[in-house]
């Protein structure tokens, strides 16, 4: 029983990192219509621009807010440099409907390669504002540490400013408008071009937020060549998938279903089922409900 | 016609395999060892190109394809013990039923879901060999294919033998794929890929014809699984890592995903790629982490750019700028 | 038209096939690969990048410093010694990918101390440097395989097998913590499983097993894990028989986690340097016990220990001298004998030979044996054990080397008699 409690603890706070990470996949989706599987890579950036001011200031307190500035200027400086060309250059021919996914792949190895490059290929380390040690409850320990609580309060701040974001102001409003649109949205007045850089930024805030998280939670150690990262390429996607690729609600309850169901296989299964368990997952969904748990009737054609 | 056509092809093949044979008696022992690697990328990026090019699914993970048919050739060469023609039939034969399975779920998805759903698999499958302890974990299992046979003399190396087997398979493979591309099942890819609607209702079987484009892609990327295991001699999960996938993808792309003809074009660069990147860095004396990261870069350098100004590929974009003209002379 | 289009594209890769293939011409051949009038070419692979290349990736600057004292100092016989270093981010795959490059573009005359196992033995599968008569110097691996001739002719070990280290280690156990739950931690392959020979032959039981899998992938996912089996079953005394970076990660854990038994580190992992550098605190190290061949690198009384230090930081000034360094330097003073050894013109031949013929009287800085002779190619076969400083350096109990012997197979554990020879002057081969 206490085994079981730890594994939907362990399950929950995993499962908000993927709601980020799945955040992110789905704000570049709404905003540009591209599955962007560079993601993982700019909250690997995000995440070593956050080390380097943890170096200079030595409080992760500074350092996160750097990250989230960080991962937003990269975001947005590829989608003012990159994306603009691709969707410019790239609208004709056999391949048309897959050049942006390989472009994004591409644009994944050279920021690998630019890390490498720039920080080296050996492991360095971040250490979180609080102990990852566990709560006890008598002589047991809880996998659920201060750590943990915190993760999941940035995660749950961060999705209500993203929803007030939305509902409330005009900026989510227009990225609405442009994703479903950009024509209509541009005759009526919306700065399509803006905003699609704004849906890129916000994207970018939040993988920083993710890979932040998702290093302090681990040991702390990551390089360019990290499975947490590679874990974030492929949960962050999975979740999106599942929660129908349109909806914020639904990245979350996405990341969370995956969060639970890859701590249950990794307890009660095999502790080497970490990347075949979300793939199995993925391969259901799409044949079972391919419009995702949350998502409305489209088809997934794209 | 189409029977005359065929066999005219399959005549330049003749010659050009002679030519290969020739050349690699005449060259060292590195340039053989490349050249074997050469034929492993024509191989797979041909693979790629029937896959994406001409039945217009895109597959990011085809490193997985490759590695179910190294595995199964390692494990029927290493525990059966079988002979090393039947291990490379085993190859093609188990990555063909992994593809076919993969296929029956892509013909449902398109797009960006194909996508994500072949690169978690290229990430995943690999890890897999960690749960049965037949793939020998991360260490992994040799495959080895055997010394050449005495009668080709004492001079005949290990290298040329890879050469030979690789560069054989390599032509067979090449030749088959561009017989089925002009058959009816390469006419009816096609269509589905410019207008399925289209394409169905003139009454093509999309979906069955995409299945089979994903079996016969996944067989041959088998084949070159099993091929590129024999000249790195052990399968292991690092064998196929995402990076693997990556330069097939460069390769396809920078052939010209849509034309075969192009798949030299890929290969000799994929290869060539680390011996400039080495040259370069000898030159320019950078740091010891650019010098190995170097590669990596000039590969994803290269396929954005190609993407971004090339996307068709060179040849296609030669020949569209070619007919262009021609076009403007007549007027 | 189009056919013809069609057949001149295939022209048009036919001859890019022809070209790229013909580049370079065979060149002449010189008296020995690798051996030139002026230079003799070593090449090693090694990680230098990647998870496990911490501690390791200091292993060629300390390799090159000591040539560079070498040839400062008239080289050998007039030839200088050059060491190509190759990135295998400890990948098997990459490793033989790298052997070929070393032996057949940049045509070196020997291997000098390829690391890892299993790289090694994909190596030795696949580019064959025994059936090539290429030598294999010094492996850095304890591997006992490694030790069968007959599979590998042209490889020298030079490290204490694993099984020599595990049976000398159930022997401190058996006379320091006789009566206490054991516990183990080992890597599931090759590594491993001589490990675990070891400790069988040595009659050693224990209370609970723990089995990591090798490479990049296990040892960051699972040392919560590890931990918890072994805090589960109560071990007092716990062995971390694995990588640096797999020991690391499980006294991180552990500290995290409060579980602190006696740590008792095998000589793979047992490396201080990297175990700080991971963020391990020095204070988790303190009394942990670990083992070594080379004398502690705080000894600077030793007479090796001085030499090797002054050559290395001299070199690399804002280096740390450790055991990785040390062991690396005296890989390189040995093989600099060994190819003084085989004669004016060396080649390949000759140095196996002069290994086989001399090499048990090679000046070494360890305080055990070398074993070369016609019918071993087996290094070092002993260990001293000792306790590790607050500062996290290994040091000998009460100063005193106390040097354990065996063999790999039954041969029990004794005492070692062994006086290490004077250093030859300045430490350059006579």
């Amino acid at each position: 029983m206490f085994q079981f409690i730890n594994t939907i603890l362990i399950g929950i706070t995993a499962g908000a990192i993927y709601s980020l990470m799945a955040i992110s996949i789905v704000l570049v989706w709404r905003s540009t219509r591209v599955i962007n599987f560079a993601q993982a890579g700019m909250a690997l950036l995000s995440t070593y621009i956050g080390y380097e001011a943890m170096v200079h200031f030595n409080s992760f307190w500074i350092a996160l807010p750097v990250a989230m500035i960080g991962g937003a200027a990269v975001s947005a400086f590829i989608e003012l440099v990159f994306m603009r060309l691709l969707v410019k250059r790239s609208s004709t021919g056999p391949i048309a409907a897959v050049a942006p996914i390989i472009a994004t792949l591409g644009l994944l190895g050279l920021i690998k390669g630019v890390i490498s490059t720039v920080w080296g290929g050996a492991d360095v380390r971040l250490v979180g504002p609080v102990t990852n040690v566990g709560y006890s409850i008598g002589d047991k320990t809880l996998a659920f540490s201060p750590l943990k609580l915190l993760t999941l309060v940035t995660v749950v701040v961060l999705m209500l400013l993203l929803t007030v974001l939305f509902q409330r102001s005009s900026i989510g409003l227009s990225l609405r408008a442009s994703a479903y649109s950009p024509e209509i949205a541009r005759l009526s007045g919306v700065k399509v071009d803006f905003i699609r850089t704004l849906g890129w930024s916000l994207a970018g805030t939040s993988g920083a937020v993710a890979g932040m998280f998702q290093t302090i939670n681990g040991n702390g150690a990551f390089s360019p060549e990290s499975i947490e990262f590679s874990l974030l390429l492929i949960t962050g996607f999975i979740a999106a998938v599942i929660g129908g690729l349109e909806s914020l609600v639904g990245a979350v309850v996405g990341g969370l279903v995956l969060g639970l169901v890859i701590s249950f296989v990794l307890m009660y299964v095999s502790g080497s089922l970490f990347f075949i368990a979300p793939f199995v997952i993925l391969l259901i969904v799409l044949i079972i409900k391919p419009q995702g748990i949350v998502g409305t009737k489209v088809a997934r054609r794209a | 016609m189409h029977k005359l056509k065929s066999s005219r092809n399959l005549g330049f093949f003749v010659v050009f395999g002679f030519i290969l044979f020739l050349v690699g008696n005449r060259v060292d022992e590195l340039r053989v060892y490349q050249g074997a690697t050469i034929a492993v990328y024509v191989v797979a990026i041909s693979s790629i190109i029937l896959l994406t090019g001409y039945s217009g699914q895109v597959s990011l993970g085809h490193g997985a394809l490759l590695a179910i048919g190294a595995y199964s050739a390692a494990v029927a060469r290493d525990n059966f013990h079988a002979p090393v023609v039947l291990t490379f039939v085993i190859a093609v034969l188990a990555a063909a039923i992994g593809g076919a399975l993969l296929g029956v779920a892509a013909a449902r998805l398109s797009g960006p879901y194909l996508a994500g759903t072949t690169l978690a698999l290229a990430i995943g499958l690999p890890s897999l060999a960690n749960q049965f302890p037949i793939f020998g974990g991360e260490q992994g299992i040799f495959f080895d294919v055997g010394v050449p046979p005495a009668s080709l003399g004492e001079d005949f190396t290990q290298y040329k033998w890879f050469f030979w087997i690789g560069a054989l398979a390599a032509l067979v493979s090449t030749w088959l794929v561009a017989n089925i591309l002009r058959s009816r099942y390469g006419r009816n890819w096609r269509a589905g890929r410019s207008n399925e609607t289209a394409a169905s209702l003139s009454g093509i079987n999309v979906a069955g014809s995409k299945i089979l484009a994903f079996t016969i892609s996944a067989g041959i990327a088998g084949l070159a699984g099993a091929l590129l295991s024999m000249t790195i001699g052990v399968v292991s999960p690092s064998a196929f890592p995402l990076a693997l996938s990556f330069s097939l993808l460069t390769g396809a792309v920078l052939s010209g995903v849509s034309t075969l003809s192009g798949v030299m074009i890929g290969a000799v660069t994929l290869v060539a790629i680390p011996e400039i990147a080495d040259v370069v860095a000898t030159r320019l004396g950078v740091s010891e982490t650019l010098t190995t990261n170097l590669p990596g870069l000039m590969v994803s350098s290269l396929l954005i750019l190609t993407v971004l100004f090339v996307p068709n590929g060179p040849i296609e974009q030669h020949r569209t700028r070619h007919a262009r003209k021609a076009a403007k002379e007549k007027n | 038209m189009k056919a013809m289009n069609r057949r001149k594209l295939f022209t048009v890769c036919a001859t890019i096939a022809v070209a790229s293939l013909a580049i370079t011409a065979i060149p002449a051949q010189a008296a020995e690969v690798g051996v030139s009038s002026t230079e003799i070419k070593l090449g090693m692979t090694l990680p230098m990048t990647g998870t496990a290349s911490p501690g390791y990736n200091k292993i060629p600057a300390a390799v090159k410093a000591y040539f560079d004292y070498v040839n400062a100092n008239g080289g050998i016989n007039g030839r200088k010694l050059t060491l190509v270093v190759k990135d295998d981010q400890y990948v098997p795959t990459l490793a033989v990918a790298k052997t070929n490059e070393l032996i057949l573009k940049d045509k070196v005359m020997a291997l000098l101390a390829p690391l890892g196992t299993a790289n090694n033995k994909a190596v030795a599968a696949v580019v064959n440097p025994g059936a090539r008569k290429i030598p294999v110097l010094f492996v850095n691996t304890g591997f006992s395989g490694f030790a069968d001739k007959k599979k590998y002719p042209t490889t020298f070990s030079i490290l204490p097998s694993y099984i020599m280290e595990a049976k000398i280690m159930a022997e401190y156990i058996k006379d320091n913590f006789a009566g206490k739950k054991l516990g183990l931690l080992y890597q599931d392959d090759d590594f491993g499983d001589d490990a675990l020979a070891g400790f069988k032959q040595a009659g050693l039981n224990f209370d609970i097993k723990v089995a990591y899998a090798s490479g990049s992938q296990g040892d960051k996912v699972s040392p919560g894990g590890w931990i918890t089996k072994l805090q589960a079953s109560g071990a007092e005394v716990v062995i971390l028989f694995g990588v640096s970076s797999a020991t690391a990660a499980a006294l991180g854990t552990a500290a995290v986690m409060k579980y602190a038994p006696q740590w008792i580190l095998g000589s793979v992992g047992g490396d201080a340097t990297t175990i700080k550098a991971s963020g391990v605190p020095a204070g988790v190290l303190y009394n942990a016990v670990g083992a070594s061949f080379a004398p502690a690198t705080t000894d600077t009384a030793d007479e090796y220990v001085k030499l090797f230090q002054e050559i290395y930081l001299k070199a690399n000034p804002t280096e740390t001298f450790d055991n990785n360094v040390m062991v690396g330097m005296n890989t390189a003073f040995v093989t600099a004998q060994a190819i003084k050894a085989a004669g004016k013109n060396p080649t390949r031949a000759t140095l196996i030979a002069a290994i086989e013929k001399s090499g048990k009287s090679f000046a070494s800085a360890a305080l055990v044996p070398l074993n070369f002779s016609t019918t071993s190619h087996v290094g070092y076969n002993g260990y001293w054990f000792g306790k590790y400083s607050p500062t996290g350096d290994l040091k000998p109990a009460g100063g005193v080397y106390t040097v354990y012997t065996t063999d790999s197979g039954t041969g029990a554990v004794v005492k070692s008699t062994y006086k290490r020879p004077a250093m030859p002057a300045k430490g350059l081969p006579n």
